[in-house]
């Protein structure tokens, strides 16, 4: 984010913060730099980018260090390059260049220029003296006079800017102001894998494109650990940790293929795994169980469709076909349904749009919202473009509307790569939608299995292969791996669990854990070095809470049965789609409303509604699309952690769990709470101390203390 | 009287002394807070603290602060007579009078000034909750961004006062059982500012210290044993290298933030036995009283933003959709002597020239107009033509054309009434208009938060009104 008013920055000392659990880090001699929160860290680093971005074109980085930039130039001809984009980028361009175009002014392309802002035009050919622009940054009217605050322009800087409009305001060709946007390929890409001597002994794809990365660091780096990699492995594909059982086997398997087994087997194990690739779903989709819109029956859950599609590891266009161009009863039409409040609506967020919004951010990586109101400021998306994606799934041609307002001008029919295929005018509406899905899931659509394997990859690594994961046309820092993930999910009959199988036996994965980068999103700047740590999601923590008690939920009757507004009933979806994934005839044939949740179901905190635990825990109300949850831990958080009645109610449970467990003498019983909130057993001082914190004779109150102690713990609330 | 800056720094003082007792205890200081003093209003602000006073669900304009002509209940009176069902009253403005039941605001109303041509949004189908999210955001819902609450964009722009109190603090909202929680939650949030800016709930102010204090039945004595615990095993614990790194830290840090919320002196402000009984007895004349009573507490320990809410649900409070006068009276008789208070309890701390107070709604409300006067609206409240029962009595459609709103302290005019509505139905607004957007501007001009303040949302600027387009009305201020 971009902070607009200036904030004085924060003497490193001040920032950090010198609590009881900074003096815990130093006396385990681990000492980390003082740094500004994760949030603070994402704002300043985002403001050097932008910085940088803005001084980022060949002239300016010319006069980068000049105070007063221009004033030495006294010739009679102007140098557009040295003499004119110095001062425009130095002193206008922060309000009026890239995506800033205060008063409706924008420098970044001539025409812009001269066709000025909310005041009409700024520049005159040949007429300098009479241009707005040189009135305005000569004048000393505090309301006209610009730039607004700081130092006037010098009186040769003015005059180099008049005289070059005298001279006709000549630009240089193809220069523009901020960012020229990138487009990226479209077709798929098949490139070769690296050979030879480089890649000896990287048998996993992923790993062979990655082998300049592991040769930059000098040589391959050890992989983890058998129960960091299990740690990982299990909440990264299924979302829980291993339990202690689990775990003993990993660790006690001798095969020298046992994580590709176990990555095999969490996959297999398709009620955790789409238990956990529902929240990545519901996120990406707004698929709430209550939400706004559903007051009025202006939205819809695709639950139980969502849910059997993950479980079956629906092929990837067919689950997009679905969704987009909805069969008969399936259950899917929610998604390009949308959100529809009571009353009147911005004609940019009518249902149409929200649909061409959807589909183009989630499955082609690639903004239209601007573009939905007017021609986009921030990549090529034009009005048209975007209304003609929306008209497809109108009764009839939508009217362009350019900011709310009418324009009089029917929308053409069409798909945002017109490459791929057109849209039949004469078509019906569910024809023409088909006709979308077919084009979007069109084998020469590179993009649509671009996007999902870098959302997957980031998934895995916390980070993508192109950042951020909603621009596809960004650069990416691995293309070659990048394209050859998504034209091997497209060979491979659209494997989702292909794609995340491949990811996940690769060495890359297996690297010790990296500490986030934030705020570092060019991709030419990021050198891999493995996976960052994650931090749990909601979903993850509750989970893990639940495991730690075992002391699953039982289900909720709101949650079996939809209520009047069809909120709610979202396991009772689950079930539904449960008994009609069964291969027994009769339990699909029975598949009906109502059916039971097969027995041993565990209500997982994807399926349960939203509380105020998860809510602080950053699940999101999924009322917009998020592809990326804001991590950053919070004093709120903590709060609800520390005194809330949710978490605080499971341990006293979980407590009575393990005071129950009378055949464990007190170092098993710690052995056993570790071992199950952590993945390891705790070393001797760990025993000790967590001794103390139960204190004797052994009572619950003890336990939920050591129970409530190691929830808190960074290490449990982290994906190693 | 101090300015805010040095207010600012006797909070910082405090802090220190507050930390400095806490070495005794378990868990150590931290000097993190003097960051904070680095977010400082701009020079030309007039208040450094908002207290939002809402009155959920639609508060009539005609029976409160803009009364017009009285017609007393009869049987069989006609609906068209009925514009104003109370009596009116003097205030300490000369010229300006409000409607009965409101005594002790009509005292202190020279204090502030009167808006009576507030003109909200109009969003076609009234949902109430949707008026809210426009009126606290700036923004009509839905929106491809998730806009960020008022509290939330100042708490952004200006952070804490004191940096023992959270920023941004919405006090007597609950959720549940509500029919319209999802919609009340979607605007009560940071939005896209992220989930630091989210606010703080109280959701009932009479347990306010809850939500400060160690878990319900937790001794402090156990509560405290648990943070040396989890001390020691943070200190235990490998940190294995993978693991090391600022996320780790920042999760630390955050608890280390909310157990120094919950230890510091500050936090007493939340406890509302700690208030003598005469004054506790004034503001306690409903759960909105006594959220009054919390805001100034809060103000006196350095608040920022608080919003104190009289609390919305469909059909209740001030969503009149039957027995208007009946219920006014009520309502009044709820806010009035906790509003008055507030204002001069403030003044009498020398705090209420930095602590601008607004009292708003979400719409105004009529006996036969519903929305705009030129629109019919589907689902109208029905209302007989001939008003027999006492229950149709009273203002029970929804009003966007005019309402009025309160301000007190923070630099706003004395004694000012700003815009005039028509005397006779539809009683809308005809002089100086002002809507969402130019209200939001003008409070936060106050703040030193300009109109286009904004963050980058997906590459693109996202503003704190609407499309950074506010213009403050300076007329109201100085």
């Amino acid at each position: 984010m971009l902070v607009k008013m200036p904030r004085t920055q924060r003497s490193p000392e001040a920032a950090g913060f010198s609590g009881f659990l900074r003096g815990a880090l130093q006396v385990a001699g681990t000492a980390m730099p003082i740094r500004e929160t994760a949030m603070r860290l994402a704002q300043i680093g985002m403001m050097a980018l932008a910085v940088s971005a803005a001084s980022s074109t060949r002239h300016a980085v010319l006069h980068a260090d000049d105070s007063q930039p221009g004033v030495k130039s006294t010739k009679d001809q102007i140098d557009f390059a040295h003499d004119i984009v110095p001062i425009l980028q130095k002193r206008c361009a922060k309000c009026h260049a890239g995506t800033q175009k205060k008063g409706g002014f924008s420098i970044n392309a001539r025409q812009a220029l001269l066709a000025g802002g909310d005041d009409g035009p700024a520049v005159v050919p040949r007429h300098g003296a009479e241009s707005a622009l040189i009135k305005r940054v000569s004048s000393d009217d505090p309301d006209l006079r610009m730039p607004p605050e700081g130092e006037r322009l010098t009186r040769d800087q003015v005059d180099l800017l008049r005289r070059w409009i005298d001279l006709g305001a000549e630009w240089e060709d193809g220069f523009a102001f901020g960012k020229a946007t990138r487009q990226a390929a479209l077709a798929p890409r098949r490139p070769e894998l690296p050979g030879g001597a480089a890649v000896a002994g990287l048998a996993n794809p992923v790993d062979k494109f990655l082998h300049r990365h592991f040769a930059q660091q000098g040589a391959i780096p050890d992989v983890v650990a058998d129960r960091v990699f299990a740690r990982r492995a299990f909440f990264d594909l299924v979302g829980l940790p291993p339990s202690p059982a689990e775990l003993e086997a990993f660790e006690g398997d001798r095969r020298a293929d046992k994580r590709a087994r176990l990555v095999k087997r969490l996959l297999g194990d398709r009620e955790a795994y789409a238990a956990h690739w529902l929240t990545f779903w519901n996120d990406l989709l707004r698929n709430a169980y209550h939400g706004t819109g559903f007051i009025d029956g202006g939205r819809k859950q695709i639950t139980g469709w969502l849910y059997g599609a993950i479980y079956r590891n629906k092929p990837y266009d067919a689950f997009v076909r679905e969704l987009v161009s909805p069969p008969a009863g399936a259950g899917s039409e929610g998604f390009t349904y949308g959100i529809k409040w009571r009353g009147t609506v911005n004609e940019s967020q009518r249902r149409e749009i929200q649909a061409a919004q959807s589909i183009a951010q989630v499955f082609l990586g690639t903004n239209i919202k601007c573009a939905s109101c007017h021609d986009s400021f921030v990549n090529h998306w034009k009005l048209v473009d975007a209304y003609a994606l929306a008209s497809i799934f109108s009764d009839g041609p939508l009217e362009l509307h350019r900011c709310d307002q009418p324009t009089g001008i029917p929308s053409a029919f069409g798909f945002l790569y017109p490459q791929l295929g057109t849209i039949d005018v004469k078509a019906s509406r569910a024809e023409r939608v088909q006709q979308c899905a077919n084009l979007l899931t069109h084998p020469e659509n590179g993009r649509l299995t671009r996007t999902i394997v870098n959302r997957l990859w980031a998934r895995l690594f916390g980070r993508g292969l192109i950042e951020p994961l909603d621009n596809m046309d960004a650069e990416s820092w691995n293309q070659d791996l990048l394209d050859y993930l998504a034209t091997d999910l497209a060979d491979h009959g659209y494997d989702i669990q292909r794609t995340l199988s491949l990811v996940a036996t690769s060495l890359a994965y297996q690297l010790p854990g990296v500490a986030p980068e934030r705020g570092t999103s060019a991709s030419d700047a990021f050198a891999f070095r493995g996976p960052f740590v994650k931090r749990l999601t909601a979903e993850q923590f509750v989970d893990s809470i639940f495991s730690l008690t075992s002391d699953w939920p039982a289900p909720d009757p709101a949650g079996l049965q939809p209520d009047g507004r069809a909120q709610g009933g979202q396991l009772g979806a689950v079930a539904q789609a449960l008994a009609a994934a069964s291969p027994s005839p009769e339990s699909a044939a029975g598949a009906k409303a109502g059916v039971p949740l097969p027995a041993g179901f565990r209500v997982r905190a994807a399926l349960l509604p939203l509380d105020s635990l998860q809510a602080a825990l950053g699940r999101p109300n999924r009322e917009q699309i998020v592809s990326a949850r804001d991590a950053s831990p919070t004093m709120l958080q903590s709060l609800e952690l520390i005194n809330g009645p949710i978490l605080g109610a499971r341990l006293t449970h979980g407590a009575a769990y393990w005071h129950k467990q009378e055949m464990l003498d007190q170092r098993q019983l710690i052995d056993q709470i570790y071992r199950t909130a952590l993945s390891r057993s705790p070393s001797e001082s760990e025993m000790r101390l967590a001794g103390d914190v139960l204190g004797t004779p052994l009572s619950a109150e003890g336990i939920e203390d050591l129970l409530w102690t190691i929830a808190m713990l960074p290490e449990f609330q982290l994906v190693p | 009287m101090p300015n805010g800056r040095s207010r600012r720094r006797e909070f910082l003082h405090a802090s220190a002394v507050g930390t400095l007792g806490m070495l005794a205890g378990p868990l150590g200081v931290t000097a993190r807070r003097c960051a904070e003093a680095a977010s400082r209003p701009s020079p030309s602000s007039t208040a450094d603290t908002l207290i939002v006073l809402w009155m959920a669900g639609g508060m009539a304009h005609t029976e409160t602060f803009d009364p017009k002509r009285h017609a007393p209940f009869s049987a069989g009176m006609k609906a068209d007579e009925v514009l104003c069902t109370f009596p009116s009253i003097d205030t300490a403005v000369d010229d300006v009078k409000i409607s009965m039941g409101l005594e002790r605001i009509a005292k202190v109303m020279n204090r502030g000034t009167l808006i009576r041509s507030h003109v909200l949004g109009d969003l076609g189908q009234i949902l109430h909750s949707r008026h809210q999210y426009h009126w606290h955001t700036g923004y009509e819902p839905p929106q491809t961004v998730a806009a960020p609450h008022l509290g939330a964009w100042i708490a952004h722009a200006l952070g804490p006062v004191n940096p023992a109190i959270p920023a941004f603090i919405d006090v007597g909202q609950g959720y549940e059982g509500n029919g319209e929680s999802e919609e009340l939650k979607a605007f009560q949030s940071g939005g896209c500012l992220g989930s630091r800016y989210h606010p703080f709930r109280v959701p009932d102010p009479r347990q306010a210290v809850s939500v400060v204090r160690p878990p319900a039945g937790m001794s402090e004595k156990r509560f405290r044993r648990r943070f040396e615990s989890l001390k020691s095993l943070v200190a235990a614990s490998p940190l294995p290298r993978e693991n090391r790194g600022e996320l780790q830290e920042a999760l630390l840090r955050a608890e280390d933030d909310a157990f120094r919320l919950m230890e510091s002196p500050a936090a007493r402000a939340f406890d509302l036995s700690l208030e003598p009984p005469s004054s506790f007895d004034v503001y306690n004349t409903s759960k909105f009283g006594l959220g009054c009573l919390l805001a100034r507490r809060l103000v006196e320990q350095g608040a920022r933003f608080i919003e104190v809410t009289t609390e919305y649900g469909p059909f209740l409070q001030w969503d009149t959709h039957d027995n208007g006068h009946t219920r006014l009276a009520k309502l009044k008789q709820e806010i009035d002597a906790p509003i008055a208070q507030l204002v001069l309890d403030l003044e009498s701390r020398k705090l209420l020239d930095r602590t601008l107070i607004v009292l708003a709604s979400e719409f105004s409300r009529d006996c036969l107009v519903e929305g705009k006067p030129d629109r019919r609206v589907p689902d109208q409240v029905e209302q007989p033509a001939v008003v027999n029962e006492l229950k149709f009595y009273g203002m029970h459609r929804h009003f966007t054309g005019a309402s009025s709103v309160l301000i007190f302290g923070g630099g706003a005019k004395k004694g000012l009434l700003y815009g005039r509505t028509a005397p006779e139905r539809p009683c809308t607004t005809i002089e100086n208009p002002i809507n969402v957007t130019d209200l939001h501007a003008s409070l936060l001009k106050a703040l030193g938060v300009p109109p286009d303040y904004h963050v980058e949302v997906e590459q693109r600027p996202f503003y704190v009104t609407q499309d950074g387009r506010g213009q403050p009305r300076s007329e109201l201020f100085g």
